[in-house]
């Protein structure tokens, strides 16, 4: 329905999209996201038709945005960033007057804003102007305007961008109820915004498909470690490097990170914990718990940190903007590393790690 | 003819948006008002002869800043506002967008010119002999080919910026330039003075003014403005590749 074929766009020196694809099947709803700057505008313009690609394609229902654009936007129905409309025009009219930039006939026209003013509740300011009306309600005349000729693809782009809670709650209702019965793309930079609204995510950053999926898919393939959290009693001599090593021979666990400050000469009665697991691991508490009664240390915590798609989403981000680093030098501070670890700062785990899974001492069911 | 489709859609909305803002009025009333004192003082004058030729002339003038005010927004504003890739992604095209708001705008020019035509009765009622209709002709024409040119002028201008003041100088230069640029004439080598001469607009409307309505001078204000529309569709089809 929707191809976006290794699409470029560069403004002067800066290439706002490099070589971003995906392509949108009928009846779906999909999410752009990313964060500000990532090149979602560009990629939702140059499929609108707006902006000319540098490189690459867009087909929109089978039309080349660039070798027939006029076929491509009559099938298309799009909501710029800001909602810009008319302020001096009544609703009616301005519908009456997109109608009619749609090469839409009186006898279709009429029924058709009708449909949309009705569609996205706008029939009680349906006679005011637009300039009087609420942020809201512009929101709301901009996605009537884009669904009036009925296309076949919808694309918002940011489409609860400065509404209140209350808006942004009936704009997400409408968006949901738009999306029920044709292809919708829609950029956000709110993921929970995307999260609610879409069965598909596609994470943009600098330009660059990050990930593309559905947000369960995304958090599975790229949650990589889950974090348990542990509150242990502490107070004995050697007992926090006997933790580490235990916790960090554990299959599955990448890395454990003391949370509480380590106060030289002062005995803390109870030390805070993080145990990564890596990408794919089983529930590891048990586990932990167990190595942890081995050891004798009494616990008086043990949860899980719920992997969520914003956690995967700010992970994604993080990796695109940051550049490959060189390992520091020395440890990290609060890190505590095993005897047998390469001096990283990152505890990781011994030998058994490498192994495939297999019933861990202690632990077994 | 696909490229103009949507031509009288675009227009329609322009022409009556100018008389939803009072922007739109109040050039109209400064219009009248100003002119309707031209024509108080040089024209209905007892003992003058029959004639508007004061009244062409100074309207002419006050073209200057009047052709500017109304074009400057045309495109500027959708540029502002936005409102330009709602209508870039309609399936009309940059050619049905310029040429849209441009017969807009000359919709509009023609209103603001319209009442000023119960001048010529009220001087046909009160004059004797009757005024000869010859230099009226010929003046309402060159008014009308002043104000298209103008407004082509300001369609490119509003095509470049977002900033509607700027639009307005940008005209208001531009026409000057064409204006005197005759006085430029002894600054260029001798085979440009043709050249020069032949875009100066003082000479063309001196023939109008005479009752001479030239050919030559029409097809060089209608191509001029076309020419003017062209480089502003260019303009706004470019914004597609910037």
């Amino acid at each position: 329905m929707v191809l976006v074929d290794s699409v470029h766009k560069s403004f002067g020196a800066v290439a706002a999209v490099r070589g971003i694809s995906f392509e949108l099947k009928p009846g779906q709803v999909a999410g752009l996201l990313g964060p500000n700057g990532a090149g979602k505008t560009t990629t939702i313009r140059m499929i609108a038709g707006y902006l000319l690609p540098d490189a690459g394609r867009v087909v929109v229902s089978g039309y080349d945005t660039v070798a027939q654009p006029v076929g491509a936007r009559y099938r298309l129905g799009y909501l710029p960033e800001s909602t810009p409309l008319y302020g001096e025009m009544k609703v009616t009219e301005y519908l009456d007057y997109r109608g009619r930039l749609f090469g839409m006939p009186r006898h279709v026209r009429k029924p058709a804003i009708e449909f949309a003013v009705s569609r996205c509740w706008l029939k009680e300011v349906r006679a005011r102007k637009i300039g009087t009306l609420s942020k809201g309600f512009k929101q709301r005349v901009g996605m009537a305007a884009a669904l009036l000729h009925n296309p076949a693809v919808l694309i918002l782009d940011e489409p609860t961008n400065g509404l209140d809670p209350t808006q942004i709650r009936e704009t997400r209702q409408l968006v949901r109820e738009l999306g029920a019965d044709r292809t919708m793309l829609l950029s956000s930079h709110i993921l929970s915004e995307v999260e609610k609204l879409c069965d598909r995510v596609i994470v943009v950053c600098a330009g660059k498909v990050r990930a593309d999926g559905a947000p369960a898919q995304l958090v599975r393939d790229h949650g990589n470690s889950a974090k348990y959290m542990v509150q242990a009693k502490g107070g004995r001599p050697g007992d926090d490097d006997r933790l580490v090593r235990l916790w960090s021979n554990l299959p599955y666990v990448q890395e454990v990170v003391r949370t509480n400050p380590d106060k030289r000469g002062e005995v803390t009665e109870w030390t805070n914990w993080v145990v990564s697991s890596k990408a794919g691991a089983p529930d590891l508490r048990e586990f932990i718990a167990a190595a942890a009664m081995q050891n004798g240390t009494v616990l008086r915590e043990l949860r899980t940190e719920v992997i969520t798609l914003e956690r995967v989403f700010l992970r994604l981000i993080e990796e695109a903007e940051t550049p490959a680093k060189p390992a520091p030098a020395e440890p990290l501070k609060d890190t505590l590393t095993p005897s047998v670890a390469p001096p990283t700062g990152t505890v990781t785990p011994g030998p058994a790690a490498a192994k495939p899974a297999e019933p861990i001492a202690g632990g077994a069911r | 003819m696909s490229r103009f489709r949507g031509v009288g859609t675009i227009a329609e909305r322009e022409l009556s948006s100018y008389f939803r803002q009072p922007a739109g009025w109040l050039i109209i009333a400064f219009y009248l008002f100003l002119i309707g004192i031209i024509f108080s003082m040089f024209v209905l004058q007892p003992g003058q002869p029959a004639s508007m030729r004061s009244f062409f002339a100074f309207s002419g003038w006050l073209l200057l800043p009047v052709a500017p005010a109304i074009s400057m927004r045309l495109i500027a504003e959708e540029l502002r506002s936005g409102t330009i890739e709602s209508l870039l992604t309609s399936p009309i095209g940059g050619a049905a967008l310029v040429v849209g708001k441009f017969l807009g705008a000359c919709g509009f020019l023609a209103a603001m010119l319209a009442p000023t035509m119960l001048y010529i009765v009220l001087l046909d009622r009160v004059s004797s002999p009757r005024p000869d209709m010859g230099p009226l002709v010929s003046g309402y024409v060159c008014l009308l080919l002043l104000g298209v040119l103008y407004l082509a002028i300001g369609v490119l201008a509003s095509s470049l910026t977002s900033n509607s003041t700027l639009a307005f100088l940008m005209t208001l230069f531009t026409i000057l330039a064409l204006l005197f640029v005759n006085n430029a004439a002894q600054f260029v080598p001798d085979f440009l003075k043709p050249v020069v001469f032949s875009l100066s607009l003082v000479n063309r409307v001196g023939d109008f003014a005479k009752g001479i309505i030239d050919t030559a001078h029409l097809f060089f204000f209608l191509s001029t403005s076309a020419w003017f529309l062209f480089l502003a569709v260019s303009a706004v089809e470019l914004r597609r590749t910037r």
